[in-house]
C-alpha cells in the first residue's frame, strides 16, 4: 500500500538509517530475520486470534507459512539458530517489513504492509536495567528521527502476577486468571464467576465417579477414570491421558465444593486492574490498595520502583509517563514491563512505538529453558506521518 | 445490449438434483445449453437468465464477486468463505435440503469436557502438560475461529484438514475437531462426541442473492420474473 510510493520510500529509507544508526551505536547488531516464517510458531505462541490478522498460506510442499506479523518472534528464532543453547547475551536491531491483515480495511494508520524498526535484547542478567535501557534507546531513536512531543504509557505484568499470587484462592483459579489476563472480557467474566458461583455444572458428569474421586489421591483418580471409561465402553483416544482427564474431573469436583472467591480478593483484583495513575505514583497507589497484605508484593513493587528510578536517571521526563495496570493485556507473551509511545496526532490506538519484556517466549519458540528477553519496535510509517506534521 | 442475470446452480450430485426438484415444484425446468456435458444452461420460459452450472463452493465466490446474481449453495460455505457475509449477499430462502450441522466435537473419553466453556480450563492444564495449545482440525477455519473466540476460548490452534477430519484425534494429529455432521454416526464411529452447546451452525442449501452483482433494470426484471414464479417477494 502506501509504502510503495516512491516519495515515502525515500523518506522511510532515510528515517530507517537514522533509527538503525542509534541502535547500532548502542551495540545492537543489525540483523535481517526471514520475512517468510513457519506459521505454527506464531499460532502456538500468540494463539489462533493471530490467524485473523496474519497472511497465512500453504506452500507447494504443504508447509504452513506466514508473512511475519512482527519482528520479535523472527528475531527470537534467529537468536536460537545462532545460539541453540540460548546461553549467551545478544543484542539485535532490525528494520524491515511486517504484514497484517486489516479486517476493517487497510488505511494510513493501519496499513497491511508496514516497516518495523526495533531492538531485542536476550539473556540479560539485570531485568530492570535492561528494561530501562530498551525504552531509553527507543526514545533516543525517536528523538533522532525528529519526534519532539510524545506521551508514554507503561504497565507491568509482573505486578499483576504478584498481586494474584497474594490473593487468597486455590492455585488452579490463579492459573486460570493468569491465563486469561490478556483477554479483559473473559477475565472479568471468570472473576465474577469465581466470586459468585465457582461451581461448574456437574449435571453432565458421571455422579458415582465424581463421588468416588479423592482430591488427595491423583493416581487413584486416574485408575477410577480408566475403569469408568472401560465399563462405559468408551475408548481412550487422543493425546490427552486418563491422568489429565482425572485432573480435570478433580478440579470440577473441587470447584463444586469450594466457597466463592472472597469479596475482598475480587475487589482487590478489580481495583488493581482499574488503576491508572502517573507512573511515579503507581507504586504508592498499589501499596495502598494491597493494604497490610502488601508485603507479598514487595519484590514486584521494588522492581517497578527501581525501573522508574533508572528511567529518571537516564533523563526520561517522567511527567509524560502514565501507568496503566490494564496495559500489556493485548499480547499474551509479555511477562513484565510493557510500554507504548503515544502522540496526540494519532491517538491512543495507533502508538508510534511499543515493546516490553517477554521472558517466556524463547522457550515457547524452542529454547531449552526460559531466557530473559526485552525489546521494542517503532512503527515507522506512523513516525514519518507525525514527524512530517500529518494527522492521518 | 441487454444485461442478463446469472443464476449459479450446483454442477453435480445430490445438490444439483435437489435444486432441479426445487425449481420443478414451481414448474421451472433447468436445461443445458449446447453440449450435454457443458456448464451453461437456461430456465425454460424465462428469458434474460443464464444458468451457470458450477461447484457449490465456487458459487460462493461467484456471488461474493458479483459474477453471479443469484445462486444455490450451503449456508456453511457462505459463512465460512465470505468475511462479513451479510454485507455481500442476502440469504433469500432456506431450501430444506443439503442439511448439515457444523459442530465442535471432542473425544468421548474427555468426560470432564461437556460444554464449550470447559475447553478453557482443559486448555490451561493441557498447555502445562504438553507445552502447546489444543489443535482443532477443520476445514471451517473462519467459522471455528469466530465461534470459539465468541465463547471466550483463545488458547487453541487450528489445523486445516480437507478430508477424514473425524480421524485426526485418534491419529493424534489434532485434539478436537470442527466439522459437519448429519446423523452423528461418523463422529461416534471415530470415538467423538458433540459438545452440549457445540452446534455452530445448522446449515442447509439456500437461495442466495449477491448484493454486489450489477443490478440494472434488465437483471432486476429477470430477478422479479424468477421470484414471481418461485412465489418470493423481491
Amino acid at each position: 500500500m502506501g509504502v510503495a510510493q516512491p516519495v515515502n520510500f525515500e523518506a522511510l529509507e532515510a528515517q530507517a538509517r537514522t533509527l538503525l544508526a542509534v541502535f547500532i551505536a548502542a551495540g545492537y547488531e543489525a540483523v535481517a530475520p526471514d520475512i517468510i516464517q513457519p506459521a505454527g510458531v506464531f499460532l502456538d505462541v500468540v494463539g489462533e486470534a493471530l490467524r485473523g490478522r496474519t497472511y497465512v498460506f500453504t506452500d507447494l510442499n504443504g508447509e504452513e507459512l506466514c508473512l511475519r506479523p512482527d519482528l520479535t518472534v523472527p528475531t527470537c528464532r534467529l537468536y536460537l539458530q545462532r545460539h541453540p543453547a540460548a546461553d549467551r547475551e545478544a543484542f539485535y536491531s532490525y528494520n524491515g517489513p511486517a504484514f497484517r491483515f486489516q479486517p476493517a480495511g487497510a488505511g494510513a494508520s493501519h496499513p497491511r504492509e508496514f516497516r518495523q524498526s526495533g531492538i531485542e535484547a536476550f539473556g540479560d542478567k539485570d531485568a530492570g536495567e535492561a528494561d530501562a535501557r530498551t525504552l531509553v534507546l527507543i526514545l533516543r531513536a525517536l528523538q533522532q528521527a525528529g519526534l519532539g512531543n510524545w506521551k508514554l504509557r507503561i504497565g507491568d505484568v509482573g505486578l499483576f502476577d504478584a498481586l494474584l499470587g497474594m490473593a487468597e484462592m486455590p492455585d488452579r483459579w490463579r492459573r486460570r486468571l493468569r491465563h486469561q489476563f490478556w483477554r479483559p472480557e473473559v477475565f472479568r467474566a471468570e472473576l465474577k464467576r469465581l466470586s459468585t458461583e465457582p461451581a461448574r455444572s456437574t449435571a453432565a458428569l458421571p455422579a458415582a465417579l465424581i463421588e468416588a474421586l479423592d482430591p488427595d489421591d491423583v493416581a487413584g483418580a486416574e485408575v477410577l477414570v480408566s475403569e469408568h471409561l472401560e465399563k462405559a465402553g468408551i475408548e481412550l483416544i487422543g493425546v490427552r491421558s486418563a491422568a489429565e482427564i482425572a485432573e480435570g474431573l478433580l478440579a470440577i469436583a473441587a470447584d463444586a465444593k469450594a466457597p466463592p472467591l472472597k469479596p475482598e480478593a475480587a475487589a482487590l483484583i478489580d481495583a488493581y486492574v482499574a488503576t491508572r495513575t502517573p507512573a511515579l505514583d503507581a507504586a504508592g497507589v498499589v501499596r495502598k490498595l494491597a493494604g497490610k497484605t502488601s508485603d507479598g508484593l514487595g519484590q514486584a513493587i521494588d522492581a517497578y520502583e527501581r525501573r522508574c528510578k533508572l528511567l529518571v536517571e537516564s533523563g526520561v521526563d517522567m511527567s509524560k509517563v502514565d501507568f496503566s495496570a490494564e496495559f500489556g493485556r493485548n499480547v499474551g507473551y509479555y511477562t513484565g514491563f510493557v510500554f507504548e509511545v503515544l502522540v496526540d496526532a494519532l491517538g491512543p490506538s495507533s502508538p508510534v512505538a511499543g515493546g516490553g519484556r517477554y521472558d517466556g517466549l524463547l522457550k515457547a519458540v524452542g529454547a531449552p529453558h526460559d531466557v530473559p528477553a526485552v525489546g521494542g519496535a517503532v512503527h515507522t510509517e506512523r513516525l514519518l506521518t507525525v514527524v512530517r506534521g500529518g494527522k492521518k | 445490449m441487454s444485461a442478463r442475470l446469472t443464476f449459479a446452480v450446483p454442477s453435480k450430485g445430490r445438490l444439483m438434483e435437489q435444486t432441479a426438484d426445487f425449481l420443478a415444484e414451481s414448474g421451472l425446468k433447468l436445461k443445458k445449453v449446447g453440449h450435454d456435458r457443458g456448464y451453461r444452461g437456461e430456465i425454460e420460459g424465462l428469458d434474460g437468465i443464464d444458468v451457470a452450472f458450477i461447484s457449490a463452493s465456487e458459487i460462493v465466490s461467484a456471488l461474493n464477486s458479483g459474477r453471479a446474481h443469484i445462486g444455490v449453495t450451503g449456508e456453511d460455505l457462505i459463512r465460512e468463505n465470505i468475511v462479513d457475509a451479510d454485507t455481500r449477499v442476502t440469504l433469500l430462502k432456506p431450501l430444506g435440503f443439503g442439511r448439515a450441522d457444523v459442530v465442535v466435537a471432542v473425544p468421548s473419553c474427555w468426560i470432564d469436557v461437556n460444554a464449550v466453556a470447559d475447553l478453557e480450563a482443559a486448555a490451561v492444564a493441557f498447555r502445562r502438560e504438553h507445552g502447546r495449545p489444543f489443535r482443532v482440525a477443520t476445514k471451517y477455519i473462519n467459522l471455528a475461529r469466530r465461534f470459539l473466540s465468541g465463547k471466550g476460548i483463545a488458547d487453541y490452534r487450528i489445523v486445516e484438514s480437507l478430508g477424514a477430519t473425524e480421524g485426526t484425534p485418534a491419529a493424534g494429529t489434532a485434539d478436537l475437531i470442527v466439522d459437519i455432521t448429519t446423523t452423528g454416526a461418523t463422529l461416534a464411529a471415530n470415538g467423538l462426541r458433540v459438545l452440549d452447546d457445540g452446534v455452530i451452525l445448522r446449515s442447509q442449501a439456500n437461495l442466495v442473492a449477491s448484493k454486489v452483482a450489477q443490478w440494472d433494470a434488465d437483471t432486476k426484471k429477470a430477478r422479479d420474473d424468477l421470484f414471481a414464479r418461485l412465489g418470493l417477494s423481491a
